[in-house]
């Protein structure tokens, strides 16, 4: 009876998970099983020579200044998550006083993460127009003679790039603090007034001990989406000027779909998912340290 | 008392003063939208014109036209877009609610560990599956069809997470008498978890919606058929061909982000309180 009751359940728990399942398997598992096999092959779509190369396209790179490069990249890239983070937290800890409108203010932080896609990505491009965009205009009324190029030199593109993700993830990251500031009970934020705090000391030394749990679940999740993400630089800037903007993740896009290299596409591919477990194993090592439960 | 009043008036200017700075950088955060906006409706020599001119003196609504009745509407890729992002996104919601209620309510050997591998699949990223999805989708005949978004879209691992941490929160008892009452786990899916979880359902819905609507890596790998376009390549064909037309432009961007908007405000209540309880409960 209970025997074939637990088998009744395990039956039904399969029929439950099994379309989700197969999706997993169909989308997921194999395709990733084929890529790890790509990585030791030559294959180039469209020619039938397919070769075991072995570990030819490691070696490869391992020496490619490119991937070092486009490493580099992605590191600057990767710099607009804590900052983006930072704010969001200041931004929360402001709404979450009693001010007015504070519901307008949560909605009009937080729209910049919901409706931007590619378009929103063009009106930045137009915005960052180094003769005559808006942002230069600004800065030319307020004295600033020598505006910077943005996503038109080599050596401030990346930062234009931070910027428009800063802005995007921005609301995110406040909405998330939001909800973690309402767990921070207000007679200790009380008691530490009536102590004689000042109210610097309880940010820094209550709340934001407190919401350590919230910093670095946003801080691996944001780097993870973020290290994911190539479709804003492929639409604005295409990886340039030069290789200014290429980060590892539209390196690989470039190799498979615009050199149709694509066993080395699935070695470098390979290389950005061991980052992210690199990413993740760091914090779970470090949040030990400063992440207060 | 006139001390009171004092303390009253103070707070509420330190309220208000708060509110303003924090309008000021509301402000800042929208400039993008309203500069899209203005721009649309502008004519060429006017668009770098410096001070910006918010509202245009005379608006014109030529560049819209043109982006809706062009060589190559809009049109198109609205139905395009709408086709793929409604047809992903019912059923990666109720396939998500199926294997979410598998996951939180059935008993079964093995459920935790078949839940960590599937969460874990969150780690690959979509650059290590594109090239062999790109085969196989060839090889399938799937490759440059819509299909080749919609069936990969009908899967979100986000969605499964979600829905699982709601059910989970559902408490035994309800389901509990309906079991002792003879009703199976279809029928309690079904009849009494389903209806209950409407606002976590609409949450993934419009969250997911957004996802389908403003994909631009996917439909970049897999379409090459202009016809077969959606609005976010749409967007950039629009672009690439215009490239000085700046009005054009930002007319084409405000046709893509309008309805993002407009989902925005109308379901802004589930997308913040969905996204909060997946992030701080989980």
């Amino acid at each position: 009876m209970t025997n074939n009751w637990m088998k009744r359940q395990r039956l039904l728990g399969y029929i439950f998970i099994g379309p989700s399942m197969l999706g997993v398997l169909l989308f997921f598992l194999i395709p990733a099983a084929y890529s790890f096999g790509l990585m030791f092959t030559n294959y180039k779509f469209m020619n039938p020579n397919v070769d075991f190369v072995g570990f030819a396209n490691i070696a490869r790179l391992v020496k490619d200044p490119m991937f070092y490069k486009s490493l580099k990249n992605t590191v600057i890239f990767l710099a607009a998550v804590p900052v983006s983070i930072g704010i969001g937290f200041i931004v929360a800890v402001v709404l979450n006083q009693k001010i007015y409108l504070k519901k307008l203010l949560r909605g009009i932080y937080f729209m910049p993460y919901i409706t931007s896609g590619v378009a929103v990505a063009f009106v930045w491009m137009l915005l960052f127009h180094p003769k005559q965009g808006p942002i230069n205009g600004l800065l030319r009324s307020i004295g600033i003679d020598n505006p910077p190029g943005w996503l038109s030199t080599t050596t401030s593109s990346m930062f234009a790039i931070d910027i428009i993700w800063i802005w995007f993830m921005l609301g995110y990251n406040m909405i998330i603090y939001l909800a973690a500031l309402q767990e921070v009970s207000p007679e200790l934020l009380e008691a530490a007034k009536i102590d004689g705090a000042k109210p610097g000391q309880i940010l820094r030394k209550i709340i934001w001990p407190l919401v350590s749990p919230t910093t670095f679940l946003l801080l691996i999740t944001g780097l993870i989406m973020t290290i994911k993400t190539f479709g804003i630089i492929q639409a604005i800037t295409q990886g340039g000027p030069g290789s200014s903007t290429t980060i590892l993740s539209l390196y690989v896009y470039q190799n498979a779909f615009r050199y149709y290299d694509m066993g080395y596409a699935s070695t470098l591919s390979w290389a950005l998912f061991v980052v992210i477990l690199l990413i993740t194993l760091v914090q779970w090592i470090g949040q030990k340290r400063w992440v207060h439960y | 008392m006139a001390k009171s009043k004092n303390v009253v008036t103070a707070s509420t200017a330190k309220q208000g003063g708060i509110t303003l700075i924090m309008l000021f950088f509301a402000v800042i955060m929208i400039v993008p939208f309203v500069w899209m906006i203005s721009t649309s409706l502008k004519t060429p020599i006017q668009v770098f014109e410096y001070p910006i001119k918010w509202i245009p003196s005379n608006p014109t609504w030529e560049h819209h036209v043109k982006v809706w009745t062009g060589a190559k509407s809009f049109g198109t890729y609205y139905v395009n877009s709408l086709k793929i992002s409604i047809i992903a996104t019912v059923g990666a919601t109720f396939l998500s609610a199926f294997a979410a209620y598998g996951f939180a309510r059935i008993h079964f050997k093995g459920r935790e560990a078949l839940f960590m591998v599937y969460l874990s699949m969150m780690m690959i990223p979509p650059q290590v599956l594109f090239v062999p999805k790109f085969i196989m989708f060839e090889w399938a005949g799937i490759y440059n069809t819509h299909l080749a978004l919609i069936l990969p879209g009908l899967f979100t691992i986000f969605g499964v997470f979600m829905l699982r941490q709601f059910f989970l929160s559902i408490p035994n008892e309800i389901t509990e008498s309906a079991f002792i009452d003879g009703a199976g786990h279809f029928r309690i899916f079904f009849k009494l978890v389903l209806p209950l979880a409407k606002p976590a359902l609409a949450t993934l819905a419009i969250i997911d919606f957004s996802w389908h609507w403003n994909d631009y890596e996917n439909a970049l790998v897999f379409l090459i058929d202009e016809g077969l376009y959606t609005v976010p390549l749409g967007l950039q064909n629009f672009i690439l061909e215009n490239t000085v037309d700046y009005n054009g432009m930002m007319a084409a961007a405000s046709a893509g982000i309008l309805p993002m908007i407009a989902v925005f405000i109308i379901g802004q209540r589930y997308i913040i309180q969905g996204l909060t309880n997946s992030a701080v409960k989980g």
